[in-house]
């Protein structure tokens, strides 16, 4: 870890690494919390 | 009711202005910069400009959580936030507070020993100055998804 942050350009791909990785818990989340029916309506719209 | 909760954001997006400002400051022209800097030039950067930028940073960094916290509990989201109920806003609150917590009690407590703010063993300063330098970099690492989710509460990414 150490080693990412002493190399500015690396601490910022990591950044933006974490980002992605955070956009994509957030959509977990949001499904997971989500009721049967809700689900089916949300794919049926991302399907369209 | 409107104009206060626009009063809290307005004076949240600023101190997050200053703190995230200088945070990059340190990182993007600063710390690289030391090297190409003269040894008798040096003290004007340890002795005037650092100090000076450390005060507006860790007040910056406290503001920031200060009128953020106010702002979503005015609004009623607070608790949902910090349980992971509301993601997109709840990930961004929860780094700011990890990178405040950095700043008020990692970085600032190694930078009053690094640059001689308080009295300290000389031997310890280097230590200091690159623990201080870590975490500011973890910070800077941090900042970057924890602005993606602070925008992403007022426009979803996906």
């Amino acid at each position: 870890m150490a080693k990412i942050l002493e190399d500015l350009k690396l601490t910022v791909i990591a950044g933006f690494v974490l980002t992605v990785v955070m956009v994509f818990a957030t959509e977990a989340i949001y499904d997971s919390q989500m009721s049967a029916p809700e689900k089916a309506v949300s794919d049926m719209m991302n399907n369209m | 009711m409107e104009a206060e909760l626009f009063l809290i954001r307005y004076l949240h997006v600023l101190s997050g202005i200053m703190w995230i400002g200088i945070l990059w400051y340190f990182n993007f022209v600063q710390i690289p910069s030391m090297p190409k800097i003269p040894d008798e030039q040096k003290p004007a950067i340890g002795k005037v400009i650092a100090p000076e930028a450390l005060f507006w940073f860790r007040w910056g960094a406290f503001f920031t959580v200060f009128f953020g916290l106010a702002l979503a509990w005015r609004m009623g989201y607070l608790m949902d936030a910090l349980t992971l109920q509301q993601p997109n806003i709840g990930f961004g609150m929860w780094l700011g507070l990890i990178m405040a917590f950095n700043v008020w009690f990692v970085i600032w407590p190694a930078q009053k020993i690094a640059l001689g703010i308080v009295e300290a063993d000389a031997a310890l300063k280097p230590a200091m100055a690159r623990r201080a330098m870590l975490f500011s970099r973890t910070n800077t690492m941090l900042s970057i998804p924890m602005l993606a989710s602070m925008i992403s509460a007022q426009n979803p990414i996906m």
